[in-house]
């Protein structure tokens, strides 16, 4: 008896790795291993001219006397902190409206919101590069209508990155809307009406409820948000068209562009391979980073 | 409740280490701007061909592929076009793996490929050796590496003039015939000098960068970056160099810094946001597309202290080519004199077969656009005057850490003494 269940045991556990294996099988090939082959190759000096050969830390030690990476790191994080904390601050005010206005056609409210997320980073650079042209965009047109200097939006440092932060937030503000929903309608409307007898403002009810149950929620947006933030590339890429370089100046040089334009502009692999590992590193000490600030939001 | 949370950010974390890494190799294509043309293959025959064609540009072929198709019912050319730089980049990284049956490289590029001349087909296999006496021999050169292999033959060559909007000059109070335009600027002093009397006059740009000075000033030498013999690097040196960077300094004050191919670029060719472009045969074409309305508004004149090159490409078949005997096959045919000729009737690409500047019909052809000017026999002319310019393989490297110096002066973050230092260091820490 005994032994007949362990068998069964085991013939379930075998089952069981079999029909997780296809995940375990794309991962290795396509997660794994291109994680693995890129330590491999940052430690090479390689082009597309001549074999891989071993150069030990010689990359990272060039890496981090590079000025061009630490300028890089510096827009990253700028173009970051400009486009994140709006855009959750957004998201949680339209989700808390979608949550609890009582307007026809939820549904369709709901899935408008996701509509920029949708779209081509490609079409969106475009629409947004002529309403924020220098000379003939509608933006600067207005400006000068209403009495102020226009903009040169794409050659100023700050301005710059206030322009792909905007991109940024049109198109993912919708998304993280709907994330806070889903974790808004699961918050029991007791609460919500104890605190309504006890005279709360809606203010204070959300502040005091609605922020503490969704915090999880919370904690992975500002998660997620960090990691594909820190990676951003094709908005800042768009941005003037011409090329790899973020601008005349690296004005809006990020650190993912500054990897594209050493690996598949200057040809230089394992250079490109290092600032990928130097990436890597960042955005996960960040994550952390920002995974204990988020925690200490109170219970 | 408390597993969920861990959950989540267990979540985020595992994810930031698959996405970092496994992102890179998803985005490479979303810098080129991808247009398949029409079919995508679906064959009425089995037997059909689809020939891959990567370019950087249309090249105006349209009508010539429609052409050879119609005459060659098995043959189907499939182009693909990207921007100018991811082209050439992603050319180069897919030629161990995925690479098209046919590739142009620009002249820009044409050293850097050299070194891996081997990973393209020979075109000696398919008889490119009788071809040679058709062509410019310096253009032919071009696609031929150090051992003697023909891995490109060449297309159109860019002999520049100046375009230049007669209707703005004439309300500039600036002469409007073609050769009094030509009369006012000798040398590219003079050039900027009227540049300078045309702001005055109307208050807006004359040049829409300084880009275009620079850009025809350093083509105007047999020398460039690299010395001739393409072995030193001569970008510090060569006197020529510093003459296009100090020309390029000095006519800030008459540009408006609006970047090459941008919307705002487009836009200024309509509605006179500049007067005037260096022009290669080849931007006659772009001109016209870009403002179609403008007809009789534009003319050509010549370019100060003679000609000079831009541009120009090699048509070339990757050795991972499916079908490199029928792409040779279209190649040679789409190349020849008589298909050159027909190019620079219809888009502006001047002709690197040396026959057509012996043609009647070429000589005599007027541009209507361009104000009825004679731009075959100007071009022909043009043609004539330039020398060979070696072209190394850091070529564009160099070139973009130039060009983005002039920018920064431009905008007002550096001083010019600033921005050549900080080019020079680029260029020294990334070339050598």
């Amino acid at each position: 008896m005994a032994t007949n269940s362990k068998k069964l045991l085991r013939s379930e556990r075998r089952s069981g790795l079999l029909y997780t294996s296809p995940f375990f099988i794309i991962f290795a090939v396509f997660g794994l291993f291109p994680i693995v082959y890129t330590f491999w190759v940052g430690f090479h000096k390689w082009d597309p001219f001549s074999e891989p050969t071993w150069v030990g830390l010689d990359n990272f030690v060039l890496l981090m006397g590079d000025d061009r990476l630490w300028l890089a790191i510096r827009n990253t994080f700028s173009i970051w902190f400009l486009s994140s904390v709006p855009q959750i601050l957004i998201a949680l005010w339209l989700a808390w409206i979608l949550n609890h206005s009582r307007i026809k056609g939820n549904t369709f409210w709901r899935s408008v919101v996701l509509i920029p997320n949708i779209t081509s980073v490609v079409a969106v650079a475009v629409v947004f590069g002529q309403l924020f042209g220098r000379d003939y965009g509608m933006i600067n047109w207005l400006l000068t209508v209403l009495g102020f200097t226009p903009i040169d939006w794409v050659n100023g440092t700050f301005s710059s990155h206030v322009l792909i932060a905007i991109m940024v937030i049109w198109r993912w503000t919708g998304y993280n809307a709907l994330i806070y929903l889903a974790a808004m309608q699961s918050v029991p409307e007791e609460l919500y009406e104890a605190a309504e007898l006890d005279g709360a403002s809606k203010f204070r009810q959300f502040i005091e409820i609605t922020i503490p149950q969704i915090r999880p929620t919370i904690i992975f947006t500002v998660i997620v948000s960090t990691i594909g933030g820190l990676q951003i590339f094709a908005e800042p890429l768009i941005l003037d068209g011409q090329g790899y370089a973020g601008g005349v100046s690296r004005q809006f040089s990020t650190v993912t562009l500054f990897m594209f334009e050493q690996g598949f502009s200057r040809f230089e692999y394992g250079y490109a391979s290092a600032i990928a590992i130097v990436l890597t590193l960042i955005v996960i000490s960040f994550s952390i980073v920002n995974f204990l600030i988020v925690r200490k939001i109170r219970a | 409740m408390a597993k969920t949370k861990r959950l989540l950010s267990l979540l985020g974390l595992a994810a930031a280490s698959g996405l970092v890494l496994s992102g890179c190799a998803t985005q490479t294509t979303t810098d080129s701007a991808t247009t398949d043309s029409a079919d995508g293959g679906t064959s009425s025959t089995e037997e059909q061909k689809v020939l891959q064609f990567w370019a950087f540009g249309d090249m105006g072929l349209g009508d010539l592929i429609a052409e050879y198709e119609a005459a060659n019912p098995d043959i189907k050319i499939n182009m693909k076009v990207s921007d100018f730089d991811p082209h050439h980049q992603g050319l180069l990284t897919s030629l161990d793996s995925a690479a098209p049956d046919i590739a142009a490289i620009e002249v820009g590029y044409s050293s850097l490929f050299k070194a891996v001349a081997a990973k393209f087909v020979d075109m000696r296999e398919f008889g490119a050796e009788a071809l040679e006496d058709d062509y410019l021999d310096w253009r032919w050169a071009q696609g031929v590496d150090l051992e003697g292999r023909v891995f490109g033959i060449p297309t159109d060559v860019g002999p520049m003039t100046i375009c230049y909007r007669s209707d703005l000059f004439a309300a500039a109070g600036l002469p409007t015939d073609r050769d009094e335009v030509s009369a006012l600027w000798p040398t590219w002093e003079d050039f900027i000098a009227t540049g300078e009397k045309y702001v005055a006059a109307t208050g807006d740009s004359f040049l829409s960068s300084t880009g275009y000075v620079w850009n025809a000033v350093k083509n105007q030498s047999d020398e460039k970056f690299y010395s001739a013999d393409g072995s030193t690097l001569v970008y510090d040196t060569n006197p020529q160099i510093k003459k296009a960077w100090d020309l390029s300094v000095a006519a800030t004050p008459i540009s408006a810094n609006i970047g090459d191919w941008t919307a705002d670029w487009n836009a200024g060719m309509n509605n006179g946001a500049y007067a005037v472009l260096t022009c290669p045969a080849w931007m006659m074409g772009y001109i016209q597309s870009q403002a179609p309305d403008l007809g009789g508004s534009w003319d050509v004149a010549t370019m100060p202290e003679g000609g000079g090159n831009w541009g120009g490409s090699q048509l070339t078949i990757p050795a991972r080519a499916q079908y490199p005997a029928e792409a040779a096959a279209f190649i040679t045919w789409v190349l020849s004199a008589e298909n050159q000729q027909k190019l620079f009737e219809k888009s502006g690409q001047f002709p690197s077969t040396v026959a057509a500047y012996e043609s009647e019909s070429l000589l005599s052809f007027e541009s209507e656009y361009f104000s009825n000017a004679p731009v075959g026999e100007i071009y022909a002319t043009g043609v004539t005057q330039l020398v060979p310019l070696y072209e190394g393989p850091k070529e564009r490297v160099i070139d973009q850490e130039f060009g983005a110096a002039l920018g920064r002066i431009a905008n007002g973050d550096q001083t010019p003494g600033e921005a050549y230092e900080s080019a020079i260091e680029n260029i020294k820490r990334d070339v050598g």
